[in-house]
């Protein structure tokens, strides 16, 4: 177990960021740390890198309890905000937090190299990101966190307001350097990112984990039901009645030429539904799958984001 | 080893960082060029008009004498130095001369200096000459004391008087010579409020944060930010010194190391405060505004811009920062008592000394909790 911390509590003035935190890293994998805005993602992350105290709990690193100064140069942490020298070029930044984790002579030279590569910064490397697009600072902000090579990365929100290009990049990169073995802890608000790139999910709320696992079984474990839709041309009025013989229906609703059938999770009988129907001409079909987006709605009661457009 | 390491490291980034925003360097070299010679040449007849030197004119120091009589030790010091008006009168008319503008300085009878709360170039020539002539007449009290002959004293008074006229020989000083000083030393201390940025940026912003989840030492990154800071600012005051005397001609004496060293004491002295109001009050803009204020109150009442009198607080005000380093820079060039001129430089950085190891303790405790 890399990372260990337990009931961790974290209070601000009036307000309590972490109440009893539990969270768990193992080596090797990408876990997902998914919660609305002020559910404590930043602070876990703050108080995981020893930006900030707990007041209570146990917090563990590579074993130990104490974030000495070996703990901190395996560890590579982007921060939420972007934390660079605006006016610095590129490869300037990465060389300065390259010295502070204690890589130097050619060795530093050789890294700033693979670095910018890898971020595909090569071509602005002597620019400063002042001038950098959105997509491009978020790429150094990464890039100055893996310099040193760290055995956990730890991203908090990496991806926020950018192109998909450079998303895709990001979540690519991500996957690249997990498969090297760098065990990473990937912070959203994006389901289809954690979706794509995490082993195992932690859904938070209210400085709390409200829901741990994999990404299939968090929505089996959480979603009892799912939604069928048919348009039909001639609905009869006994049809709702031989709907709601198949095995699994809960309901079954007809409204004007509007089908509503609503089944427990995973009960795979779409086809029968659509074999009965069939005789009265079905116009038009839609099934909707549980998501992780649904989960997370069933848990907490919220939506993961305020209005942003979701697509990747 | 990794501390020094870390030291340059952080000196070197932050160093190269508050020269790499062309405009910001631009704002705060022109703008002390600008207010000296705003103040010095095109506002100082509006300002202090009875204070600048004219052709012919002398200073006066009224000299307290019982017997109104010109037979004392200091009178016949002052009549060497022909740029000096020397009148003898009573205590009551003296201060009457003193409001008037008559006089620059009452030297009473004892060698009490008393000035007015005004400060010019006038007074702190008068007072550095009455400095030099208690330096002088202490030293041969103890020559006498000792059996030595006081004749051998003569080299010491003579190059006292000539410090005090050289000056005054090539051209008549203006207030531009005045408030070359006293801007600059003003303006280094603003710099502290620049530095501020560098402290702001290295510790509390988000990459203050970055910087601080890595195994950097924490003395270190003090220091580094410390020093670079400190030496970005002394270069922007060596460029405003070197355009002062270059450009308007301002003298700044024989001894310019000691200037310099001055200089360079107020500089640190900025820089740590600003350290110690960062971390202190934990905001940035919150060490801004405390700042602004402590530099315009110490820059207040060091005298020389408005006519207030501080009467019994003068003597508090004049170990401020911007006090000490005037009796240091003045002295200097005036020439005026050593002892005092060495050891309010020596408390200018001892002032120093002090609030960064109060800064550094509070960084220990404050820095990112
Ligand atoms: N320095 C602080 N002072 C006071 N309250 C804070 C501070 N930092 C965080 N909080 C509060 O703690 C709670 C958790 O904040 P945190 O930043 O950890 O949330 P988050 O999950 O990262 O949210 P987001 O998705 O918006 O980044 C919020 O209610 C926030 O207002
Ligand atoms: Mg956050």
């Amino acid at each position: 177990m890399i990372v260990t911390m337990t009931d961790v509590v974290k209070r601000y003035k009036n307000q309590t960021a972490l109440d009893h935190l539990n969270l768990t890293v193992k080596q090797g994998e990408v876990i997902g740390l998914l919660g609305p805005n002020g559910a404590g993602k930043s602070t876990s992350i703050r108080v995981l890198t020893g930006l900030t105290n707990a007041d209570a709990g146990k917090v563990t690193l590579f074993g130990a309890d104490k974030l000495g100064n070996d703990a901190k140069r395996r560890i590579g942490t982007v921060p939420q905000d972007l934390a660079l020298y605006e006016t610095l070029s590129a490869r300037d930044n990465i060389e300065y937090f390259g010295k502070l984790y204690g890589v130097h002579g050619s060795m530093l030279k050789s890294r700033v190299d693979e670095t910018l590569e890898i971020l595909g910064l090569s071509d602005v490397a002597n620019k400063a990101p002042k001038k950098f697009s959105g997509g491009m600072k978020r790429r150094l902000n990464i890039g100055c966190a893996i310099i040193h090579k760290p055995e956990l990365l730890i991203l908090d929100e990496p991806t926020v307001g950018i192109d998909p290009q450079s998303r895709n990049h990001i979540l690519d990169f991500v996957t690249n350097i997990n498969k090297q073995g760098t065990t990473v802890l990937y912070t959203s608000h994006y389901m289809e990112e954690v979706e794509r790139v995490c082993s195992r999910v932690c859904i938070m709320d209210e400085g709390r984990v409200i829901a741990d696992g994999g990404v299939a079984e968090l929505t089996r474990s959480v979603i009892f039901e799912e939604t069928v839709t048919l348009e039909v041309k001639e609905p009869a009025p006994s049809l709702p009645e031989s709907i709601k013989k198949v095995q699994g229906v809960l309901h079954c609703d007809v409204q004007n030429r509007i089908v509503t059938v609503t089944s427990t999770a995973a009960s795979g009988n779409i086809a029968r539904i659509l074999e009965i129907a069939a005789p009265y001409v079905i116009l038009g079909v839609s099934a909707k799958k549980a998501t992780l987006e649904d989960a997370f709605l069933a848990l907490t009661g919220k939506k993961l984001r305020d209005g942003e457009g979701d697509s990747l | 080893m990794r501390g020094m390491r870390d030291f340059l490291t952080v000196f070197k980034n932050s160093f190269k960082y508050c020269w790499s925003d062309r405009m910001g360097i631009v704002m705060l070299l022109a703008f002390p060029i600008l207010i000296i010679f705003v103040l010095g040449n095109a506002l100082s007849g509006y300002i202090s008009p009875e204070y600048d030197f004219e052709e012919g004119e002398k200073i006066g120091i009224a000299v307290i004498s019982e017997t109104n009589s010109e037979h004392n030790a200091l009178g016949t010091f002052l009549k060497e130095i022909n740029i000096i008006n020397v009148i003898y009168t009573d205590n009551l008319t003296a201060l009457e001369l003193l409001e008037d503008g008559e006089v620059n300085i009452i030297v009473g009878t004892d060698l009490s200096v008393t000035r007015p709360p005004v400060g010019n170039l006038s007074t702190q020539i008068a007072m550095s000459v009455v400095d030099s002539y208690s330096q002088i007449s202490a030293a041969m009290e103890t020559a006498i004391k000792n059996g030595e002959n006081p004749a051998e004293l003569m080299p010491l008074i003579e190059s006292n008087i000539s410090v005090v006229e050289s000056p005054l020989g090539n051209r008549v000083p203006g207030a531009i010579d005045y408030y070359a000083v006293t801007m600059l030393v003003m303006i280094l201390m603003f710099a502290g409020t620049n530095g501020l940025n560098v402290f702001e940026k290295g510790l509390f912003s988000q990459t203050g944060a970055r910087t601080l989840t890595t195994p950097v030492s924490k003395p270190a990154l003090i220091g580094g930010l410390l020093a670079a800071a400190t030496v970005t600012a002394y270069i922007q005051g060596m460029i405003t010194f070197l355009f002062s005397w270059a450009v308007y001609g301002v003298y700044w004496g024989e001894r310019i190391h000691l200037v310099l060293l001055t200089l360079f004491g107020v500089t640190l002295f900025s820089q740590v405060f600003a350290i110690f109001m960062i971390l202190l009050l934990k905001s940035p803009n919150a060490a801004m505004g405390g700042m602004q204020c402590i530099i315009w109150v110490m820059t207040f009442v060091a005298g020389g811009y408005v006519k207030i009198d501080f009467g019994e607080m003068n003597n508090v005000f004049q170990y401020s920062p911007n006090s000490l380093a005037h009796t240091v820079i003045f002295g200097s060039i005036f020439g005026g008592n050593e002892t005092k001129m060495m050891s309010d430089l020596a408390l200018l950085f001892v002032y120093s000394a002090v609030l960064f190891i109060l800064a550094f303790l509070l960084g220990k405790r404050r820095i990112s909790k």
